[in-house]
């Protein structure tokens, strides 16, 4: 730093501070390589876990390509029940273009030019970008077309089977920190005291508590990786001495409701995505399927013996007469930390699982909702008048239906209609879309007024003087501007998303068994809270109060921080304190 | 004094300078209601036309929301025009579209009048005063940071801010920073609009100086909208004088300041303070705001607030007073024929409730009610009143105008229908041009009758 400043009185031919930042990297790579190093050391430690996320990875995208895939041939069969076969087809082929017109879009963009100087047409600048789309969907089509309609399509799935077969089977040989196999915690007694099947012979309890301490001290380890990686940026390789993101980071820092909010945050995600490591039984042993697997315990006369999870699931139940509570083991000498359920099944692993349930509806439901209503409200106040006026009845129209309503009559219509979308997750991901369908109304709402205000800036007409593109003035001079808005509001929005997928799963509509689900063990454990077995509704329904009130806590925490007028004084010093 | 023996408008002169650069003519920018039943726009910009040469600086002068904005704004092609042609280098600009337009935009650029809000906060100096160079790919993205730090230094700020975020600037550094970004792409013509009017009068000295340094080092066109007179006087070659969406009058900045020559110029100047405490003419104080640009006059646009307005020969020598009344009269019954009547009021009004609008009785008062109003005069007052009472507006005001109108409302003397607008007179040798019935040899020019009249 000290260098660049010398270099900086010389004037403005200083060679220093042309350099792209590969070539600062390039030029002290130490701090780098040392950063990334901590990455690969933490990647191998996990490397079993990485690949099989990596997997799931694959199967998320194959379900969401397979089901854009599926639309032209399903649009096709509806047209071509009424209208018959050729004009099914046209609609089919139809379809297929116009989606994939609309996934070129946004990448034509990234197309270099020469892509389209091929064709040798003399094209001004809009012909050129729309010869990229063009050239874009057709190759799109093409390609779909071959996989559809060729034998060539018979080899890609080969290829996709074999790669993601190579990806699990990676996933289950690879060696993890936090797996099972390596800190197991599941065996028996020993008739003669001890266990056996244990890590290290320890208790089940020990090895488990060894296993979940080793999943946060992982997860912590990451995140001081990234907050070193935001260091070392900022010491070595980054020009400016200051921006605002510094200010951002320290108001962050100082806000303790803010810190416990994210502090909650991180232990429920960490939770989400470590759920088969923090688990003290296999969800698939003790949930999915618990009549398929088997497991030994000592039974009292002194014998090991094998029963399913199914008959020990019936004999541990916590329903009032028997109780399984926090911190003990149940008949069959397996550990539940938090107690079992009124099913018999364990809390933990179902708190943890429901915990992913929760998250990947959360997140969908906001990540999608947010970007409708972040889209909209750009082009409505960028173009104003009639854009503006079609979104405002469409959201209206959305609105004037009750959400809880109108999400409880569309999860109904498509659960019955068994459509494939309610496949995944028991209805989850159907509910995850119909909560981004009920909610972008209300984000696009309040993020309305600010996105006018920013429109009305004279930056933005400033923009058009010099012949910026809608879309890249929309993107640098507006999107900054209501993306803390946005923030703010998704970070609220997603307690309520998770509040309302417990109480609808509590009503019974949500999501169906056996995919866990946290409103499902409030409504087993409601008639027992009287009894012994109060721990049923109690935990999951404080771990809801929790992660609602964490959201709430972290969304106020990065408005604040973020909004640069939220301490002026402080700023201005550190103004006068910054720049070379 | 002037001479009023040509009328001319800027069209006759074909043989226009070989050096004009901006060409406006017959320009016409209004805005639509928005609203689905009434298709009144409001016209912003009411047909001007004026030449701006290459290398000069053109001001625009004229009270908030007279227009000069939105004409400023239309000659770079923010605002699309309603009517007219505006040649650039011959061009058409308004007829341009996609490529073109995007190509054009690299001759005309405009420095905006908030530097708050003209700077986006989350990019750095160094993104802002580049942007329009990624915009139009110029040379290699190394050349473009040498040609912002150069650029930086151009406007006396230094290369270092290049990572600075605009608000660790002041309003002035800002507004340096708004100039750098509009030099980028290296244009020929700038609008000014209002640059320094938000800024410390010590900062606004700096820039004017900083602006005219940069005109004649890169020679720029500016065309400097502004309505701060001494300013304009000041950095100005030449100066049009807007009101209602029309130029009053363009000319030469001194011979203007110095020699007004339209009635409106005349009150626009003697608005500014006089160093001179003994100097001798008044302070011309207009009478009421100026008029709905959604509902503009007929006839001149300044007929309703002049204070030289020609009245009919018959009645030329009322007293002040009763003029001032018979304007305010006019005035009131447009407004009333305007305001839409709701059914509620019109049934209440059926049965002599009281409603929003005043009775003309009671307006006629308060405008007659201690003046002395000659007998023929009160007349024809009178039945006005009844007219409009009875909500013939039309039928009031055409009796008013039979009446009390001359030329300036649009009244032809000759007894035409259609209304008759004054014309552009060149009023000097230099070529200024004049936009008012008084430099008709017909009438007598306005210094004289401010003189008859104050």
């Amino acid at each position: 730093m000290s260098t660049r400043q010398s270099d900086s009185t010389d004037g403005f031919e200083e060679p220093d501070d042309d350099k792209l930042f590969r070539d600062r990297v390039r030029e002290n790579p130490r701090p780098a390589a040392v950063w990334l190093a901590g990455l690969a050391l933490l990647l191998l430690l996990e490397i079993g876990r990485v690949f099989a996320g990596v997997g799931q990875a694959f199967g998320i995208v194959g379900f969401t390509v397979e089901l854009f895939a599926s639309i032209p041939a399903s649009v096709g069969d509806n047209v071509a029940g009424t209208l018959g076969g050729a004009a099914g087809f046209v609609a089919t082929a139809l379809t297929a273009v116009l989606i994939a017109f609309a996934i070129t879009v946004p990448v034509s963009g990234s197309v270099p030019d020469a892509a389209v100087d091929i064709l040798g047409l003399d094209l001004s600048r809009r012909g050129r970008r729309w010869a990229k789309r063009a050239e874009l969907t057709f190759v799109l089509v093409a390609v779909a077309g071959l996989i559809a309609y060729t034998p060539v399509g018979g080899a890609f799935s080969a290829l996709i089977g074999a790669i993601t077969g190579g990806v699990d089977a990676l996933a289950s040989a690879l060696p993890s920190i936090t797996s099972r196999d390596l800190i197991a915690n599941t065996g028996h007694r020993l008739p003669d005291g001890g266990w056996e099947g244990t890590f290290l012979g320890l208790s089940p309890a020990a090895a488990w508590a060894i296993r979940t301490g080793l999943v946060f001290a992982y997860a912590t380890a990451f995140l001081v990786w990234l907050w070193r990686g935001f260091n070392v940026y900022r010491t070595h390789y980054r020009l400016a001495d200051w921006t605002p993101r510094d200010d951002t980071v320290r108001r962050f820092r100082h806000n303790y409701w803010g810190l416990f909010g994210f502090v909650i945050v991180f232990l429920f995600v960490v939770l989400a995505l470590w759920a088969p490591a923090v688990s003290p039984v296999e969800a698939q042993h003790n949930i999915y399927e618990p009549n398929a697997h088997e497991f030994q315990y000592l039974d009292e006369n002194g014998e090991v013996t094998s029963t399913t999870h199914v008959f020990a699931n019936l004999q541990s139940r916590s329903d009032g007469q028997n109780t399984i509570g926090p911190m003990s083991y149940d008949g069959y000498g397996r550990w539940a930390p938090l107690g079992t359920t009124n099913r018999g099944q364990d809390m933990m692993t179902h708190l943890s699982y429901g915990a992913r349930t929760s998250l990947v509806i959360g997140v969908t439901a906001i990540g999608l909702g947010a970007l409708i209503a972040v889209v909209l409200s750009l082009l409505s106040s960028y173009y104003k008048g009639i854009t503006d006026i079609a979104t405002v009845m469409a959201s209206d129209t959305i609105q004037a239906v009750p959400a809880l309503l109108l999400i409880m009559l569309v999860s109904v219509v498509f659960q019955e209609a068994n459509h494939p979308i309610a496949q995944p997750l028991d209805g989850g991901l159907l509910l995850a879309l119909i909560f981004a369908f009920a909610y972008w109304p209300g984000m696009w709402r309040a993020i309305r007024g600010p996105s006018l205000q920013v429109s009305e800036q004279e930056w933005v007409d400033a923009a058009k003087s010099y012949g910026q593109t809608p879309l890249q003035t929309m993107r640098k001079h507006m999107a900054p501007y209501i993306a803390g808005y946005i923030l703010i509001y998704g970070s609220l929005l997603i307690g309520g998303v998770i509040i309302s997928t417990a109480a609808l799963t509590f009503l019974g509509l949500g999501i169906n068994p056996p995919t866990p689900e946290w409103g499902r063990l409030i409504n087993g454990g409601q008639s027992y809270i009287s009894t012994s077995s109060w721990h049923v509704a109690t935990i999951p329904g404080i771990a809801i109060v929790l992660v609602v009130i964490a959201f709430n806590a972290l969304g106020d925490a990065i408005r604040d921080a973020i909004d640069p007028e939220a301490d002026v004084d402080e700023s201005e010093a550190a103004t006068a304190g910054g720049g070379a | 004094m002037s001479q009023n023996t040509a009328s001319t408008t800027p069209d006759d002169r074909a043989e226009t300078p070989s050096d004009t650069m901006v060409k406006v003519r017959d320009l016409k920018t209004y805005y639509d209601s928005g609203s689905l039943l009434e298709d009144r726009p409001v016209k912003a910009v009411d047909g001007v036309s004026f030449d701006i040469r290459r290398g000069e600086t053109l001001g625009l002068v004229g009270e908030s929301g007279c227009g000069k904005t939105t004409l400023g704004r239309t000659l770079i092609q923010l605002e699309e025009a309603t009517d007219g042609e505006v040649l650039f280098d011959g061009t058409d600009i308004t007829s341009l579209r996609g490529d073109q337009l995007y190509e054009w935009r690299q001759n005309a650029q405009m420095v905006f009048q908030d530097p708050d809000s003209s700077l986006n906060d989350r990019m750095t100096i160094g993104e802002i005063i580049r942007e329009p160079l990624d915009v139009h790919d110029w040379k290699t993205p190394a050349d473009r940071r040498k040609r912002v730090k150069s650029l930086l230094d151009e406007v006396g700020l230094s290369p270092e801010h290049y990572y600075r975020y605009p608000h660790q600037f002041s309003g002035g550094q800002r507004q340096r920073i708004g100039i750098a970004r509009t030099l980028a792409l290296n244009p020929e013509f700038i609008v000014l609009d209002e640059p320094v009017s938000a800024l410390d009068v010590s900062v606004q000295a700096e820039i004017i100086n900083l602006l005219e340094e940069l005109q004649d080092e890169f020679d720029l066109t500016y065309l400097f909208i502004a309505h701060d007179l001494s300013v304009v006087r000041h950095i100005c070659d030449r100066v049009a004088v807007m009101y209602l969406g029309n130029i009053m009058e363009i000319g030469p900045t001194e011979e203007l300041f110095t020699d007004p020559a339209n009635p409106y110029t005349h009150a626009l100047l003697s608005a500014i303070p006089k160093p001179d405490p003994t100097a001798s003419r008044d302070r011309i104080t207009l009478h009421g705001t100026p008029p709905n640009p959604r509902y503009p006059p007929t006839g001149c646009p300044f007929s309703t607030r002049c204070p030289v307005r020609i009245r009919p020969d018959k009645h030329e020598d009322l007293d002040d007073e009763v003029w001032e009344g018979i304007n305010g009269f006019r005035e009131i019954i447009r407004e009333r024929m305007r305001a839409d009547r709701s059914i509620r009021e019109r049934v209440r009004e059926r049965f002599g409730l009281e409603t929003r609008f005043a009775t003309i009785d009671e307006t006629y008062d308060e405008l007659f009610g201690d003046t002395a109003v000659p007998d023929e005069v009160e007349r024809v007052l009178t039945d006005v009143a009844e007219a409009a009472g009875n909500h013939e507006e039309q039928a009031a005001l055409d009796r008013l105008n039979a009446e009390f109108g001359s030329v300036c409302d649009g009244v032809a003397p000759e007894g035409g229908a259609d209304p008759v607008e004054p014309e552009y007179y060149e009023v000097s040798d230099s070529g200024r041009l004049s936009y008012c019935h008084r430099h008709d040899a017909e009438h007598r020019e306005t210094e004289t009758v401010l003189d008859d009249r104050s």
